[in-house]
């Protein structure tokens, strides 16, 4: 069944690439595109607040990597995770925003106006949301980079189609981890599930789809130590964290689950991060430096819901545009 | 029974509403041993219903050999995109899933004949003078594909000595094996050099001039 996908990929933003200032001061730049970030161009654009939103390579954000999604009200069937992601994007350029499709590189927000820099730009702007979002952990074994692509993956629906007729491992025990697996059992011979602990995070309805699936086998107890290849992946060595025992399992493929961590790097130096990394915020969004605010993964270890980060975004836009009316004499 | 919903059509009519000059959609096929080559056919003829500015020409991939010659199409289904001047860019194997999106970017693409690329990037392939190919292979459900599609896409149309297809990993399982395809997308650079994954510009601008290096020493 071939299907058509009208994701909007433009390098530039389809309104108007010229219209986008890099010499003038925007009122609002929003960095990140996903759910959080398009409702707070959405609130904002609808306050008249001139907003920029640099989207990043992947508009949409996550939802755009997501089959579907069955939890996001006024859907009652369900909705194409890109089709969502496509319809945010249209409701805040409805309203005003310009999206770009550029990714920060560097900031400061030391002084005012707040500067922003891209590869090939730089921006400038009274307030700031920060809606990078998070992206897929690693594992950080040996072995994990120098076979990226080349039998490790961290997306099953790319690259699940290779592994026809073959046995993969996937790493995690969560919903991602399982949704996945199940999955690649449309190719695969046989999917091992290596978790670290002995039950699986994943919501009921997963475990049991999982658990009566036959082309599945779980591994218990158990943390990947090294990914082993020649020209591809030909193994995983594994430890069992209860025994200590270290062994060998045999696979074609690694698939890697093991949560997320947002993308706060280039915020370390400016912004309050927490122990894992994640931007601290208050209540009404606010970070620790005024003018720039915090909506959805970025600063949500918790919830990480699209439903979540869409409201996140939404009391970010309001006490940017409240924000804004205090500094208007 | 169309390919393409009528809420798609209306869409794909809006985003191409303003095409600023003519854009062919020339596709080869044939009508045996070749799984989508009848879909991919109905999607250009589709698609070419729904500008003025662009138009559909249909070619056997056997019988017309010396178009697929001129044009340097080696497998089918294949769609060349050609603007006021063929830059170069190709589609083999159908866009469909996330592809379309790619296919969509480059009939802008090639009617408007300006890349849309950093100026370092502009000046490297503005000097690039021997031929470089770029083989991006896809998956139609690979929602980072595209980028790394439209990127050598791009670069095809900034340079005369660049071209770039999109490339089915599916529809041809050969060239995923030789090329040792396990993950996409991966983007072959004359044979030798790859990237893995949806590489930003700069690093793919540093790949290509490796690449060209590696084949002025082979040269040798």
């Amino acid at each position: 069944m071939l299907d058509f996908k009208l994701t909007e990929h433009d390098r530039k933003p389809q309104s108007d690439a010229d219209a986008v200032k890099a010499d003038s001061v925007y009122d609002l730049i929003i960095l990140g595109g996903g759910p959080a970030g398009l409702t707070a161009a959405i609130y904002a654009g609808r306050a008249r607040v001139e907003t920029l939103v640099l989207a990043g390579s992947l508009p949409g954000g996550q939802p755009a990597n997501t089959d579907v999604v069955d939890n996001y009200p006024g859907f009652p069937e369900g909705i194409g995770g890109p089709e969502l992601a496509q319809r945010f994007q249209n409701q805040a350029e409805r309203f005003g925003a310009q999206i770009k499709m550029d990714s920060a590189t560097g900031v400061d927000f030391s002084t005012q106006p707040f500067t922003i820099h891209t590869h090939g730009a730089t921006y400038r702007a009274r307030t700031v949301i920060v809606a990078t979002g998070a992206v897929p952990r690693r594992l950080g074994v040996p072995g994990e980079s120098k076979f990226f692509g080349r039998g490790v993956s961290t997306c099953a629906t790319c690259d699940g189609f290779f592994y026809e007729g073959k046995t993969v491992v996937v790493v995690g025990g969560g919903d991602s981890a399982i949704i996945e697996s199940l999955f690649l059992t449309r190719f695969a011979r046989q999917v091992i599930v290596l978790h670290r602990r002995d039950e699986l995070r994943a919501t009921q309805i997963n475990r049991e789809r999982a658990f009566a699936n036959p082309k599945i086998r779980f591994v218990w107890d158990t943390v990947v130590e090294e990914i082993l290849g020649d020209q591809t992946v030909n193994g995983v060595r594994v430890r069992n964290v209860k025994t200590g025992e270290t062994s060998v399992i045999k696979t074609d493929g690694v698939f890697v689950y093991v949560g997320m961590e947002p993308k706060t790097e280039i915020f370390a130096d400016q912004l309050e991060l927490d122990g894992q990394g994640y931007v601290v915020t208050d209540h009404r969004q606010r970070t620790n430096v005024s003018g720039v605010f915090a909506a959805g993964d970025v600063q949500d270890p918790l919830y990480r819901q699209v439903v979540v980060a869409a409201s996140s975004g939404a009391i970010a836009a309001m006490e940017v545009e409240k924000l804004l009316g205090e500094y208007s004499p | 029974m169309p390919l393409l919903s009528e809420e798609i059509k209306e869409q794909v009519k809006k985003q191409l509403a303003d095409l600023s000059g003519p854009v062919r959609l020339v596709m080869f096929t044939q009508e045996f041993e070749c799984e989508f080559c009848a879909e991919t056919r109905q999607l250009v003829e589709e698609i070419a219903q729904l500008s003025g500015q662009l138009s559909a020409e249909i070619y056997n991939f056997v019988t017309d050999e010396d178009k697929a010659d001129e044009l340097g199409i080696d497998k089918i289904p294949a769609i060349a995109v050609i603007g006021a001047e063929d830059y170069g860019v190709r589609f083999y194997g159908i866009p469909s899933g996330y592809e379309f999106a790619s296919l969509l970017h480059a009939v802008k693409l090639v009617a408007q004949g300006e890349p849309e690329l950093s100026e370092e990037t502009t000046k490297v392939l503005a000097e690039v003078n021997q031929p470089a190919h770029f083989q991006v292979f896809v998956t139609p459900t690979c929602p980072y594909c595209p980028s790394a599609v439209m990127l050598a896409h791009q670069m095809a149309v900034a340079s005369p000595m660049v071209r770039a297809d999109m490339v089915e990993a599916q529809e041809f399982p050969h060239l995923a094996i030789k090329y040792q395809v396990m993950g996409v997308p991966r983007t072959v650079i004359n044979e030798t050099v790859h990237i893995e994954g949806a590489a930003p510009e700069p690093m793919v601008v540093e790949k290509l001039q490796e690449a060209l290096e590696s084949t002025e020493l082979s040269d040798d």
